[in-house]
Protein backbone atom coordinates (compact mmCIF):
# COMPACT_ATOMS: atom_id res chain seq x y z
CA UNK A 1 0.00 0.00 0.00
CA UNK A 2 2.80 2.37 0.96
CA UNK A 3 4.50 1.67 -2.39
CA UNK A 4 1.37 2.60 -4.32
CA UNK A 5 1.13 5.79 -2.31
CA UNK A 6 4.81 6.62 -2.91
CA UNK A 7 4.50 5.84 -6.64
CA UNK A 8 1.47 8.14 -6.86
CA UNK A 9 3.40 10.90 -5.09
CA UNK A 10 6.37 10.49 -7.45
CA UNK A 11 4.06 10.58 -10.51
CA UNK A 12 2.31 13.70 -9.21
CA UNK A 13 5.66 15.42 -8.56
CA UNK A 14 6.87 14.48 -12.05
CA UNK A 15 3.68 15.82 -13.64
CA UNK A 16 4.02 19.06 -11.66
CA UNK A 17 7.64 19.44 -12.80
CA UNK A 18 6.64 18.88 -16.42
CA UNK A 19 3.79 21.41 -16.16
CA UNK A 20 6.07 23.90 -14.39
CA UNK A 21 8.77 23.57 -17.05
CA UNK A 22 6.23 23.80 -19.81
CA UNK A 23 4.83 27.05 -18.41
CA UNK A 24 8.34 28.48 -18.01
CA UNK A 25 9.04 27.50 -21.61
CA UNK A 26 5.89 29.31 -22.80
CA UNK A 27 6.78 32.37 -20.72
CA UNK A 28 10.29 32.42 -22.17
CA UNK A 29 8.89 32.00 -25.67
CA UNK A 30 7.03 35.30 -25.13
CA UNK A 31 10.25 37.00 -24.03
CA UNK A 32 12.01 35.60 -27.04
CA UNK A 33 9.23 36.75 -29.37
CA UNK A 34 9.18 40.13 -27.67
CA UNK A 35 12.93 40.50 -28.15
CA UNK A 36 12.72 39.82 -31.90
CA UNK A 37 9.78 42.24 -32.11
CA UNK A 38 11.66 44.87 -30.15
CA UNK A 39 14.37 44.85 -32.83
CA UNK A 40 11.74 45.49 -35.48
CA UNK A 41 10.09 48.17 -33.36
CA UNK A 42 13.39 50.04 -32.98
CA UNK A 43 13.80 49.90 -36.75
CA UNK A 44 10.36 51.44 -37.11
CA UNK A 45 10.94 54.11 -34.44
CA UNK A 46 14.11 55.11 -36.31
CA UNK A 47 12.07 55.65 -39.45
CA UNK A 48 9.35 57.81 -37.81
CA UNK A 49 11.44 61.05 -37.55
CA UNK A 50 12.47 60.66 -41.19
CA UNK A 51 8.85 60.11 -42.16
CA UNK A 52 7.67 63.17 -40.23
CA UNK A 53 10.47 65.28 -41.70
CA UNK A 54 9.70 64.18 -45.26
CA UNK A 55 5.93 64.65 -45.14
CA UNK A 56 5.76 67.75 -42.90
CA UNK A 57 6.05 70.17 -45.83
CA UNK A 58 3.26 68.49 -47.77
CA UNK A 59 0.78 67.40 -45.10
CA UNK A 60 -0.21 70.83 -43.85
CA UNK A 61 -3.61 69.68 -42.52
CA UNK A 62 -2.21 66.80 -40.47
CA UNK A 63 0.23 68.74 -38.29
CA UNK A 64 -1.49 67.63 -35.08
CA UNK A 65 -1.36 63.99 -36.09
CA UNK A 66 2.34 64.25 -36.95
CA UNK A 67 3.05 65.99 -33.64
CA UNK A 68 1.22 63.26 -31.75
CA UNK A 69 3.22 60.65 -33.61
CA UNK A 70 6.49 62.37 -32.63
CA UNK A 71 5.39 62.60 -28.99
CA UNK A 72 4.43 58.95 -28.80
CA UNK A 73 7.68 57.91 -30.42
CA UNK A 74 9.65 60.06 -27.95
CA UNK A 75 7.75 58.53 -25.05
CA UNK A 76 8.34 54.95 -26.14
CA UNK A 77 12.10 55.36 -26.66
CA UNK A 78 12.88 57.57 -23.66
CA UNK A 79 10.72 56.11 -20.90
CA UNK A 80 11.66 52.83 -19.33
CA UNK A 81 8.41 50.95 -19.88
CA UNK A 82 7.43 47.43 -18.97
CA UNK A 83 6.31 45.02 -21.67
CA UNK A 84 2.56 45.59 -21.27
CA UNK A 85 2.90 49.41 -21.28
CA UNK A 86 5.16 49.23 -24.29
CA UNK A 87 2.65 47.04 -26.13
CA UNK A 88 -0.16 49.49 -25.36
CA UNK A 89 1.89 52.48 -26.43
CA UNK A 90 2.88 50.79 -29.65
CA UNK A 91 -0.76 49.98 -30.33
CA UNK A 92 -1.42 53.74 -30.09
CA UNK A 93 1.50 54.54 -32.42
CA UNK A 94 0.14 51.98 -34.81
CA UNK A 95 -3.30 53.62 -34.84
CA UNK A 96 -1.79 57.07 -35.51
CA UNK A 97 0.41 55.68 -38.27
CA UNK A 98 -2.67 54.21 -39.95
CA UNK A 99 -4.14 57.72 -40.08
CA UNK A 100 -0.93 59.13 -41.54
CA UNK A 101 -0.73 56.37 -44.15
CA UNK A 102 -4.37 56.85 -45.08
CA UNK A 103 -3.74 60.59 -45.58
CA UNK A 104 -0.97 60.01 -48.15
CA UNK A 105 -3.65 59.44 -50.76
CA UNK A 106 -4.70 63.09 -50.49
CA UNK A 107 -1.24 64.37 -51.45
CA UNK A 108 -0.32 63.44 -55.03
CA UNK A 109 2.78 65.66 -54.93
CA UNK A 110 4.05 63.72 -51.94
CA UNK A 111 3.59 60.45 -53.76
CA UNK A 112 5.68 61.81 -56.65
CA UNK A 113 8.64 62.71 -54.43
CA UNK A 114 11.59 60.35 -54.87
CA UNK A 115 12.71 60.73 -51.26
CA UNK A 116 9.25 59.83 -50.08
CA UNK A 117 9.10 56.79 -52.36
CA UNK A 118 12.41 55.49 -50.99
CA UNK A 119 11.23 56.07 -47.45
CA UNK A 120 7.94 54.43 -48.30
CA UNK A 121 9.83 51.32 -49.47
CA UNK A 122 11.81 51.19 -46.21
CA UNK A 123 8.65 51.70 -44.13
CA UNK A 124 6.81 49.01 -46.07
CA UNK A 125 9.65 46.59 -45.38
CA UNK A 126 9.79 47.51 -41.70
CA UNK A 127 6.00 47.28 -41.35
CA UNK A 128 5.92 43.85 -43.01
CA UNK A 129 8.63 42.55 -40.69
CA UNK A 130 6.98 44.14 -37.71
CA UNK A 131 3.61 42.63 -38.58
CA UNK A 132 5.29 39.22 -38.82
CA UNK A 133 7.04 39.59 -35.46
CA UNK A 134 3.79 40.81 -33.85
CA UNK A 135 1.98 37.77 -35.14
CA UNK A 136 4.73 35.57 -33.70
CA UNK A 137 4.48 37.42 -30.39
CA UNK A 138 0.70 37.02 -30.35
CA UNK A 139 1.01 33.31 -31.18
CA UNK A 140 3.39 32.93 -28.21
CA UNK A 141 0.98 34.89 -25.94
CA UNK A 142 -1.93 32.76 -27.11
CA UNK A 143 0.01 29.58 -26.38
CA UNK A 144 0.94 30.95 -22.95
CA UNK A 145 -2.68 31.88 -22.18
CA UNK A 146 -3.78 28.36 -23.10
CA UNK A 147 -1.18 27.08 -20.66
CA UNK A 148 -2.19 29.25 -17.72
CA UNK A 149 -5.95 28.92 -18.27
CA UNK A 150 -6.33 25.23 -19.03
CA UNK A 151 -6.73 22.62 -16.28
CA UNK A 152 -4.56 21.28 -14.61
CA UNK A 153 -1.75 23.65 -15.65
CA UNK A 154 -3.95 26.57 -14.48
CA UNK A 155 -3.43 25.38 -10.86
CA UNK A 156 0.35 25.47 -11.23
CA UNK A 157 0.11 28.82 -13.07
CA UNK A 158 -1.88 30.41 -10.23
CA UNK A 159 0.68 29.08 -7.71
CA UNK A 160 3.42 30.59 -9.91
CA UNK A 161 1.37 33.83 -10.03
CA UNK A 162 1.50 33.94 -13.81
CA UNK A 163 -0.70 36.64 -15.28
CA UNK A 164 -2.22 37.27 -18.69
CA UNK A 165 -0.13 39.21 -21.18
CA UNK A 166 -1.36 41.90 -23.55
CA UNK A 167 -1.82 41.07 -27.21
CA UNK A 168 -0.44 43.39 -29.86
CA UNK A 169 -3.17 44.76 -32.06
CA UNK A 170 -2.64 43.71 -35.65
CA UNK A 171 -3.91 46.14 -38.21
CA UNK A 172 -5.62 44.99 -41.35
CA UNK A 173 -2.85 44.05 -43.74
CA UNK A 174 -4.34 45.97 -46.63
CA UNK A 175 -4.90 49.18 -44.74
CA UNK A 176 -1.58 49.01 -42.95
CA UNK A 177 0.61 49.72 -45.90
CA UNK A 178 -0.59 51.90 -48.74
CA UNK A 179 -0.26 49.97 -51.96
CA UNK A 180 2.27 51.96 -53.92
CA UNK A 181 3.41 50.28 -57.05
CA UNK A 182 6.82 51.32 -58.30
CA UNK B 1 -9.67 24.75 -67.18
CA UNK B 2 -10.73 25.75 -70.70
CA UNK B 3 -8.19 27.34 -73.01
CA UNK B 4 -9.43 30.79 -73.98
CA UNK B 5 -10.94 32.14 -77.16
CA UNK B 6 -7.58 33.56 -78.30
CA UNK B 7 -6.03 30.13 -78.09
CA UNK B 8 -8.90 28.77 -80.20
CA UNK B 9 -8.03 31.27 -82.94
CA UNK B 10 -4.33 30.45 -82.66
CA UNK B 11 -5.11 26.74 -82.91
CA UNK B 12 -7.21 27.21 -86.04
CA UNK B 13 -4.87 29.64 -87.74
CA UNK B 14 -1.49 28.01 -86.96
CA UNK B 15 -1.41 24.76 -85.01
CA UNK B 16 -3.97 22.91 -87.09
CA UNK B 17 -1.94 23.67 -90.22
CA UNK B 18 1.25 22.37 -88.59
CA UNK B 19 -0.27 19.17 -87.24
CA UNK B 20 -2.31 18.12 -90.29
CA UNK B 21 0.64 17.12 -92.56
CA UNK B 22 2.11 15.01 -89.74
CA UNK B 23 -1.12 13.11 -89.06
CA UNK B 24 -0.24 10.49 -91.69
CA UNK B 25 3.13 9.94 -90.04
CA UNK B 26 1.54 9.68 -86.60
CA UNK B 27 -0.89 7.03 -87.88
CA UNK B 28 1.99 5.14 -89.52
CA UNK B 29 3.87 5.13 -86.20
CA UNK B 30 0.75 3.90 -84.43
CA UNK B 31 0.38 1.05 -86.96
CA UNK B 32 3.93 -0.17 -86.21
CA UNK B 33 3.11 -0.12 -82.51
CA UNK B 34 -0.19 -1.94 -82.87
CA UNK B 35 1.24 -4.60 -85.25
CA UNK B 36 4.26 -5.07 -83.01
CA UNK B 37 1.98 -5.69 -80.01
CA UNK B 38 -0.23 -8.09 -81.99
CA UNK B 39 2.82 -10.04 -83.16
CA UNK B 40 4.11 -10.31 -79.58
CA UNK B 41 0.75 -11.75 -78.48
CA UNK B 42 0.69 -14.14 -81.44
CA UNK B 43 4.22 -15.38 -80.81
CA UNK B 44 3.58 -15.92 -77.08
CA UNK B 45 0.33 -17.79 -77.88
CA UNK B 46 2.20 -19.77 -80.60
CA UNK B 47 4.95 -20.80 -78.17
CA UNK B 48 2.38 -22.00 -75.64
CA UNK B 49 0.48 -23.92 -78.28
CA UNK B 50 3.70 -25.42 -79.71
CA UNK B 51 4.81 -26.59 -76.24
CA UNK B 52 1.48 -28.27 -75.49
CA UNK B 53 0.85 -29.74 -79.01
CA UNK B 54 4.49 -30.40 -79.95
CA UNK B 55 3.96 -29.17 -83.53
CA UNK B 56 7.27 -27.91 -84.88
CA UNK B 57 5.70 -25.71 -87.59
CA UNK B 58 3.84 -23.67 -84.98
CA UNK B 59 7.04 -23.15 -82.99
CA UNK B 60 8.86 -21.91 -86.11
CA UNK B 61 5.91 -19.61 -86.91
CA UNK B 62 5.96 -18.25 -83.36
CA UNK B 63 9.70 -17.65 -83.58
CA UNK B 64 9.37 -15.79 -86.90
CA UNK B 65 6.49 -13.83 -85.45
CA UNK B 66 8.67 -12.87 -82.46
CA UNK B 67 11.49 -11.64 -84.71
CA UNK B 68 8.99 -9.63 -86.76
CA UNK B 69 7.55 -8.20 -83.51
CA UNK B 70 10.99 -7.11 -82.33
CA UNK B 71 11.70 -5.43 -85.69
CA UNK B 72 8.29 -3.73 -85.63
CA UNK B 73 8.77 -2.48 -82.08
CA UNK B 74 12.28 -1.18 -82.78
CA UNK B 75 10.93 0.73 -85.78
CA UNK B 76 8.01 1.92 -83.64
CA UNK B 77 10.36 3.12 -80.90
CA UNK B 78 12.56 5.08 -83.32
CA UNK B 79 9.67 6.53 -85.29
CA UNK B 80 7.83 7.50 -82.11
CA UNK B 81 10.96 9.19 -80.80
CA UNK B 82 11.24 11.19 -84.03
CA UNK B 83 7.56 12.11 -83.96
CA UNK B 84 7.68 13.23 -80.30
CA UNK B 85 10.82 15.23 -81.03
CA UNK B 86 9.18 16.91 -84.05
CA UNK B 87 6.03 17.57 -82.02
CA UNK B 88 7.88 19.23 -79.15
CA UNK B 89 10.13 21.32 -81.37
CA UNK B 90 7.26 22.56 -83.49
CA UNK B 91 3.92 22.35 -81.72
CA UNK B 92 4.88 22.78 -78.05
CA UNK B 93 7.49 25.37 -78.99
CA UNK B 94 4.85 27.34 -80.96
CA UNK B 95 2.40 27.21 -78.03
CA UNK B 96 5.04 28.48 -75.61
CA UNK B 97 6.15 31.24 -77.98
CA UNK B 98 2.50 32.16 -78.51
CA UNK B 99 2.04 32.62 -74.76
CA UNK B 100 5.19 34.72 -74.47
CA UNK B 101 7.76 35.12 -77.28
CA UNK B 102 10.48 35.74 -74.66
CA UNK B 103 10.11 32.31 -73.06
CA UNK B 104 12.90 29.81 -73.74
CA UNK B 105 11.94 26.19 -74.26
CA UNK B 106 14.30 23.24 -74.21
CA UNK B 107 12.47 19.91 -74.77
CA UNK B 108 15.41 17.84 -73.51
CA UNK B 109 16.43 20.04 -70.57
CA UNK B 110 15.13 20.03 -67.01
CA UNK B 111 15.51 21.85 -63.70
CA UNK B 112 18.98 21.14 -62.35
CA UNK B 113 19.31 18.39 -59.76
CA UNK B 114 21.02 20.82 -57.36
CA UNK B 115 18.01 23.17 -57.50
CA UNK B 116 15.70 20.26 -56.81
CA UNK B 117 17.86 19.26 -53.84
CA UNK B 118 18.24 22.84 -52.66
CA UNK B 119 14.47 23.24 -52.51
CA UNK B 120 14.53 20.84 -49.56
CA UNK B 121 11.09 19.56 -50.46
CA UNK B 122 12.27 16.01 -51.09
CA UNK B 123 15.22 14.91 -49.02
CA UNK B 124 15.10 11.21 -49.77
CA UNK B 125 18.14 9.87 -51.58
CA UNK B 126 17.51 9.97 -55.32
CA UNK B 127 18.86 7.10 -57.39
CA UNK B 128 17.32 8.19 -60.67
CA UNK B 129 16.74 11.79 -61.71
CA UNK B 130 15.05 12.48 -65.01
CA UNK B 131 13.16 15.34 -66.53
CA UNK B 132 12.35 17.21 -69.71
CA UNK B 133 10.42 20.16 -71.13
CA UNK B 134 12.40 22.93 -69.50
CA UNK B 135 10.93 26.42 -69.78
CA UNK B 136 12.54 29.57 -68.46
CA UNK B 137 11.68 33.22 -68.73
CA UNK B 138 10.60 36.34 -67.00
CA UNK B 139 7.13 37.57 -66.21
CA UNK B 140 7.30 41.26 -65.47
CA UNK B 141 9.87 41.41 -62.62
CA UNK B 142 9.87 37.73 -61.79
CA UNK B 143 12.40 35.36 -63.33
CA UNK B 144 11.29 31.76 -63.26
CA UNK B 145 11.86 28.31 -64.70
CA UNK B 146 10.03 25.03 -64.59
CA UNK B 147 10.16 21.57 -66.06
CA UNK B 148 8.82 18.11 -65.60
CA UNK B 149 10.82 16.07 -63.12
CA UNK B 150 10.64 12.42 -62.20
CA UNK B 151 12.79 11.26 -59.29
CA UNK B 152 12.96 7.69 -58.08
CA UNK B 153 14.74 5.60 -55.50
CA UNK B 154 15.80 1.98 -55.76
CA UNK B 155 14.09 -0.23 -53.23
CA UNK B 156 15.53 -3.67 -52.61
CA UNK B 157 13.53 -6.23 -50.70
CA UNK B 158 15.13 -9.67 -50.59
CA UNK B 159 16.26 -10.52 -54.10
CA UNK B 160 13.86 -8.27 -55.92
CA UNK B 161 14.41 -4.58 -56.58
CA UNK B 162 11.97 -2.03 -57.85
CA UNK B 163 11.86 1.70 -58.49
CA UNK B 164 9.76 3.86 -56.23
CA UNK B 165 8.72 7.34 -57.30
CA UNK B 166 9.69 10.17 -54.97
CA UNK B 167 8.32 12.99 -57.08
CA UNK B 168 6.77 13.15 -60.51
CA UNK B 169 5.29 16.33 -61.84
CA UNK B 170 5.91 19.96 -62.53
CA UNK B 171 8.69 21.65 -60.60
CA UNK B 172 8.70 25.46 -60.56
CA UNK B 173 11.33 27.90 -59.30
CA UNK B 174 10.56 31.62 -59.07
CA UNK B 175 12.41 34.60 -57.73
CA UNK B 176 10.49 35.60 -54.56
CA UNK B 177 9.52 39.22 -54.00
CA UNK B 178 10.95 39.50 -50.49
CA UNK B 179 14.41 38.95 -49.05
CA UNK B 180 14.82 36.28 -46.42
CA UNK B 181 17.67 34.35 -44.83
CA UNK B 182 16.10 31.17 -43.47
CA UNK B 183 14.15 28.26 -44.86
CA UNK B 184 10.41 27.86 -44.78
CA UNK B 185 8.55 24.79 -46.01
CA UNK B 186 4.86 24.42 -46.69
CA UNK B 187 3.85 20.80 -47.01
CA UNK B 188 0.46 19.83 -48.23
CA UNK B 189 -1.53 17.75 -45.73
CA UNK B 190 -2.64 15.47 -48.58
CA UNK B 191 0.71 14.75 -50.17
CA UNK B 192 1.55 11.09 -49.71
CA UNK B 193 4.98 11.72 -51.29
CA UNK B 194 5.98 13.60 -48.19
CA UNK B 195 5.86 10.98 -45.50
CA UNK B 196 6.06 11.53 -41.79
CA UNK B 197 9.74 10.53 -41.66
CA UNK B 198 10.65 12.88 -44.48
CA UNK B 199 9.11 15.77 -42.56
CA UNK B 200 10.75 14.63 -39.35
CA UNK B 201 14.14 14.30 -41.04
CA UNK B 202 13.69 17.74 -42.59
CA UNK B 203 13.00 19.31 -39.24
CA UNK B 204 16.13 17.78 -37.69
CA UNK B 205 18.36 18.39 -40.69
CA UNK B 206 17.67 22.11 -40.88
CA UNK B 207 16.69 22.86 -37.32
CA UNK B 208 13.13 23.57 -38.28
CA UNK B 209 10.21 24.33 -36.02
CA UNK B 210 6.57 23.84 -36.73
CA UNK B 211 4.84 27.17 -37.35
CA UNK B 212 1.28 27.51 -36.10
CA UNK B 213 -0.60 30.13 -38.09
CA UNK B 214 -3.87 31.96 -37.51
CA UNK B 215 -5.82 30.92 -40.60
CA UNK B 216 -7.91 27.84 -39.81
CA UNK B 217 -8.50 27.09 -43.50
CA UNK B 218 -4.79 27.33 -44.26
CA UNK B 219 -3.89 25.17 -41.27
CA UNK B 220 -6.32 22.49 -42.42
CA UNK B 221 -4.57 22.25 -45.81
CA UNK B 222 -0.90 22.78 -45.01
CA UNK B 223 1.79 22.08 -42.44
CA UNK B 224 4.46 24.77 -42.15
CA UNK B 225 8.01 24.30 -40.88
CA UNK B 226 10.55 27.07 -40.72
CA UNK B 227 14.00 27.86 -39.40
CA UNK B 228 12.70 31.27 -38.30
CA UNK B 229 9.26 31.82 -36.79
CA UNK B 230 9.19 35.55 -37.59
CA UNK B 231 10.45 35.10 -41.12
CA UNK B 232 7.82 32.43 -41.82
CA UNK B 233 5.15 34.97 -40.89
CA UNK B 234 6.94 37.64 -42.92
CA UNK B 235 6.51 35.38 -45.96
CA UNK B 236 3.11 34.02 -45.01
CA UNK B 237 1.08 37.17 -44.54
CA UNK B 238 -2.68 36.64 -44.05
CA UNK B 239 -3.42 37.54 -47.68
CA UNK B 240 -0.58 35.31 -48.92
CA UNK B 241 -2.09 32.41 -47.00
CA UNK B 242 -5.45 33.11 -48.64
CA UNK B 243 -3.81 33.07 -52.06
CA UNK B 244 -2.08 29.76 -51.33
CA UNK B 245 -5.41 28.22 -50.37
CA UNK B 246 -6.88 29.51 -53.64
CA UNK B 247 -3.94 28.15 -55.64
CA UNK B 248 -4.33 24.78 -53.94
CA UNK B 249 -7.87 24.61 -55.27
CA UNK B 250 -6.54 25.29 -58.76
CA UNK B 251 -3.54 22.97 -58.77
CA UNK B 252 -4.77 20.06 -56.72
CA UNK B 253 -4.36 19.47 -53.04
CA UNK B 254 -0.91 17.86 -53.13
CA UNK B 255 1.17 20.90 -54.06
CA UNK B 256 4.05 21.81 -51.76
CA UNK B 257 6.13 24.97 -51.49
CA UNK B 258 9.47 25.96 -50.08
CA UNK B 259 11.14 29.32 -49.61
CA UNK B 260 14.91 28.97 -49.74
CA UNK B 261 17.67 31.38 -50.86
CA UNK B 262 15.10 34.06 -51.76
CA UNK B 263 13.43 31.69 -54.22
CA UNK B 264 10.04 30.06 -54.08
CA UNK B 265 9.97 26.41 -55.12
CA UNK B 266 6.66 24.80 -56.06
CA UNK B 267 6.26 21.05 -56.56
CA UNK B 268 3.03 20.04 -58.27
CA UNK B 269 2.61 16.26 -58.52
CA UNK B 270 1.16 15.30 -61.92
CA UNK B 271 0.72 11.69 -63.00
CA UNK B 272 0.59 12.42 -66.78
CA UNK B 273 3.64 13.26 -68.84
CA UNK B 274 4.01 16.98 -69.45
CA UNK B 275 3.81 18.12 -73.12
CA UNK B 276 3.96 14.49 -74.30
CA UNK B 277 1.94 13.79 -77.50
CA UNK B 278 0.16 10.53 -78.12
CA UNK B 279 0.80 8.56 -81.29
CA UNK B 280 -2.30 6.41 -80.83
CA UNK B 281 -4.84 9.21 -80.79
CA UNK B 282 -5.15 12.55 -82.46
CA UNK B 283 -3.39 15.46 -80.75
CA UNK B 284 -6.44 17.62 -81.01
CA UNK B 285 -7.56 20.98 -79.68
CA UNK B 286 -8.32 19.64 -76.21
CA UNK B 287 -4.89 18.11 -75.73
CA UNK B 288 -3.06 21.18 -76.99
CA UNK B 289 -5.36 23.31 -74.85
CA UNK B 290 -4.10 21.33 -71.84
CA UNK B 291 -0.49 22.21 -72.73
CA UNK B 292 -1.48 25.85 -73.01
CA UNK B 293 -3.22 25.66 -69.63
CA UNK B 294 -0.16 24.10 -67.99
CA UNK B 295 1.94 27.16 -68.84
CA UNK B 296 -0.94 29.39 -67.78
CA UNK B 297 -0.96 27.66 -64.37
CA UNK B 298 2.66 28.70 -63.90
CA UNK B 299 1.67 32.27 -64.71
CA UNK B 300 -1.19 31.91 -62.24
CA UNK B 301 1.36 30.96 -59.56
CA UNK B 302 3.32 34.15 -60.27
CA UNK B 303 0.22 36.33 -60.44
CA UNK B 304 -1.63 34.77 -57.51
CA UNK B 305 1.38 34.91 -55.25
CA UNK B 306 1.89 38.55 -56.28
CA UNK B 307 5.53 37.83 -57.03
CA UNK B 308 5.65 40.92 -59.23
CA UNK B 309 4.59 43.25 -56.45
CA UNK B 310 8.01 44.35 -55.27
CA UNK B 311 7.25 47.25 -52.99
CA UNK B 312 9.95 46.05 -50.61
CA UNK B 313 13.69 46.30 -51.04
CA UNK B 314 13.87 43.63 -53.71
CA UNK B 315 13.52 45.44 -56.98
Amino acid sequence: MIYIFLTAIVIIILVLIIIYNNLIQKKNAIDNAYFSMDVMLKKRYDLIPQLVETVRGYMTHEKDVLMKLTELRQKVIVENLNTNDKVELDNKINAVLQNVFASFENYPQLKASENFLKLQGAINEAEEQLAASRRFYNAAVNDYHNGIEMFPSSLVASWMRLKNKTFFSIANEHSQVPAFKF
Amino acid sequence: MQAGKDFNEFYNSELRGLIAPQEKERKRVAVFGIFGAILVILSVAGFFYATSSNIQGVAIGAFVSLIAAVIMLVIFYNKRKNYVSWFKENIVHSIIKYIDPELQYNPAGCVHKNDYKNSGLYLEHTDRYRGDDYVEGRRDKTTFCFSEIHTQKKVTSGKSTHWETIFKGLFFIGDFNKNFQGRTFIYSENNPQLGFFSKLFNSFAWNLEKVKLESIEFESKFIVYSSDQVEARYILTPSFMERLVKLQDLMGDRTSYSFVDTNVYVAIPISDELFEPSVFSENDYNRLGDYYNTVQIVFEIIDELNLNLRIWNKE
